[in-house]
């Protein structure tokens, strides 16, 4: 999965790079034309696109297989046989996932920091408030970046915890976990919704933007670590408690 | 059984928590401070006596007019297409840089996106991250007779007051008091974490559609926070401009002085030329139009009537195109007997077909009345 990930910006990157007719200002994601210009925004435009399909995707997998991967496989009771108790199973497992959110935004980032670097030139780079910083910080601009999306996906990923906890089917997690996170984006755009969109865990996926401004503003950060960490309380106390009085029979 | 319901207690406990935490934290959030009371005299003289000349903060402008909200994304909206709707439907955060009467600094953030309004001396910038341009004007030896469409931030007005901050629309709320207005003090309130008195302006004509204009006053430095703007008949505010964030410091230097990146396509422009339309947004329409008649001029309007239900009339011809051309705004115009109309909570515009445009914080039946009368 993390090669796909990876592929992700190589693609983009190779595209631009074939593609004669320079993409269009403001067409298509974010900094999209400005790539052939500097190759630092490969990672950048890849995360853009990974963000709202590729990461939840590859993420509501690993978390939907948790618990239920191993009751399917019929390991899951020889792991409690082990001292070590239900709690600590089910937060070494969303350990787990939570290196996982990290690595695969990380594999983006670095695949498409990779990727420019190697076919476009590399200058100083241009923010959304119009002024340019040296490479030096648009690379430690990148890694707050990536930093912001894993912290984004660790609310999914409990919820995938949630309901891995629920069923001894990993398919049906998985698609449970990545049909949520669509759900989720989908009533964040419906405006009619609008009292709810604060409360969604998708809510602040794209608020990474506001590290590309001069200077950065940490609210979404913030907000968004907040955000997360509620649904982690929740979803958390929630698998615990169902976990804890599973009949495990596989 | 009993051990089962202790398992899932924590799974009850984490979530009533949480609940209670948020519940409580609105509830702080809305409570009122208490400050010594002051009569709206000695609030409108602090408000005159205040000394801010520097300051970083973040401003989230709110309009609820009635109007259609208009996508600002998606398939179909053509990048620069903003038009001057967008800052009338929805909500809008910028962050906003003043140091001193000379320079200042508007941040207009959009989603993946950000509009830079850059001013230093003599120099204005405006930049747009989405399809990154750049203008840039410069002030022209003397100033013309300033267009009413244009930003009041022309010179002399290329100052950081004339900045869309609720000072300045306050201030221009404030500049129109006269023996048609009521204004009481209407307690205290917290804004952006300060603490601030609350003055209310009542219209007492019954005529506009303006219901009150509330006004929250920092209670240490005198600077307005905030401007609520409801209209009859509409619970939320119509209008509202407000501080989230408000840091009285004076901010970095660098943020003043703007170079265009490269890569961006520059247009250098001596003033008076109308600035990039989407840029000339965030100060002009709303401000511009919420205020009371008097100081909205254009060549050959006429204002009749005084006060909050005073009716500007354009001559045939003298309509800004971008009310007739601008795709948008003609979707939310309604045909009326003679001609067109934009009709929202707070203003109404006519626009006859003869050319002639009437406009006013006043029903529509006021505005046709006024036009059939001339």
């Amino acid at each position: 999965m993390l090669i796909a990930l990876a592929a992700v910006p190589v693609l983009i990157a190779v595209a631009v790079k074939l593609s004669s007719r320079p993409a269009a200002p403001g067409r298509g994601p974010l900094f999209l034309d400005r790539i052939t210009q500097n190759g630092l925004f490969v990672a950048v435009t890849a995360l853009v696109v990974c963000v709202p399909l590729f990461l939840p995707l590859t993420v509501g997998v690993v978390a939907g297989d948790t618990i239920a991967g191993e009751a399917n496989l019929g390991t899951l009771r020889y792991l409690l046989l082990a001292p070590a108790g239900r709690i600590r199973l089910l937060l070494v497992k969303y350990a787990g996932a939570v290196a996982f959110c990290f690595a695969a935004t990380a594999t983006v980032a670095a695949s498409g920091a990779l990727a420019g670097v190697v076919l476009f030139p590399v200058g100083p780079v241009t923010l959304l408030s119009g002024d340019t910083v040296s490479v030096g910080e648009s690379a430690l601009r990148s890694l707050l970046i990536a930093a912001y999306i894993t912290v984004s996906l660790l609310g999914l990923s409990a919820i995938g915890l949630l309901i891995s906890t629920f069923t001894d089917v990993p398919v049906g997690a998985m698609a449970a976990t990545i049909v949520l996170s669509v759900v989720s984006q989908v009533l964040d755009n419906l405006p009619q919704l609008e009292w709810l969109h604060p409360w969604l865990f998708s809510h602040y996926w794209l608020g990474f933007a506001d590290l590309l401004r001069q200077p950065i503003s940490w609210t979404s950060f913030g907000e968004n670590a907040l955000l997360q960490a509620g649904y982690i309380a929740v979803c958390g106390a929630l698998a615990y408690a169902k976990f804890s009085n599973k009949d495990v029979l596989s | 059984m009993a051990r089962t319901r202790q398992r899932w207690l924590p799974a009850l406990l984490i979530p009533l928590a949480l609940a209670i935490a948020v519940l409580f934290g609105s509830v702080q959030a809305g409570a009122s401070v208490s400050l010594p009371p002051k009569t709206a005299e000695e609030i409108l003289a602090m408000i005159a006596r205040t000394e801010v000349r520097a300051l970083s903060g973040t401003v989230q402008q709110t309009a609820e007019l009635g109007l259609p909200e208009v996508p600002t994304s998606g398939p179909g909206i053509a990048p620069g297409a903003v038009s001057a709707l967008e800052f009338l439907t929805g909500s809008h955060t910028a962050r906003l840089y003043v140091d001193g009467p000379l320079r200042a600094r508007l941040q207009v953030l959009d989603r993946m996106a950000e509009r830079d309004v850059v001013i230093n001396g003599g120099d204005a910038w405006f930049y747009n991250s989405r399809d990154n341009s750049a203008t840039h004007l410069t002030a022209p030896v003397k100033p013309t007779v300033p267009d009413k469409h244009e930003p009041p931030m022309l010179p002399p007005e290329m100052t950081a007051p004339d900045m869309p901050t609720p000072e300045a629309i306050a201030g221009r709320f404030l500049a129109a008091v006269d023996a048609s207005t009521e204004v009481t003090a209407a307690g205290s309130s917290t804004v952006a974490g300060r603490s601030a008195y609350s003055l209310v302006l009542n219209p007492r004509s019954a005529e506009t559609l303006v219901d009150s204009v509330t006004i929250n006053v920092d209670s240490e430095t005198g600077l307005p926070l905030a401007v609520d703007v409801r209209a009859n008949g509409q619970a939320e505010p119509a209008y509202s401009l407000a501080y989230t964030q408000l840091d009285l410091s004076t901010p970095d230097a660098g943020l003043f002085n703007f170079t265009p990146p490269p890569g961006a396509t520059v247009t250098e422009k001596v003033l008076p030329v109308k600035p990039v339309p989407s840029m000339a947004l965030p100060s002009a329409p709303v401000p511009d139009h919420v205020r009371p008649a008097p100081d909205v001029r254009g060549p050959g309007a006429s204002v009749t009537g005084k006060g909050w239900d005073s009716v500007i009339s354009l001559p045939a011809g003298s309509a800004p195109a971008e009310l007739t051309s601008n795709p948008q705004l003609s979707q939310a115009l309604q045909p009326v007997g003679g001609g067109r109309a934009l009709t929202t909570s707070l203003l109404n515009v006519l626009i006859l077909d003869d050319g002639r445009v009437f406009a006013g914080m006043v029903p529509l039946e006021r505005l046709q009345s006024a036009a059939a009368a001339q």
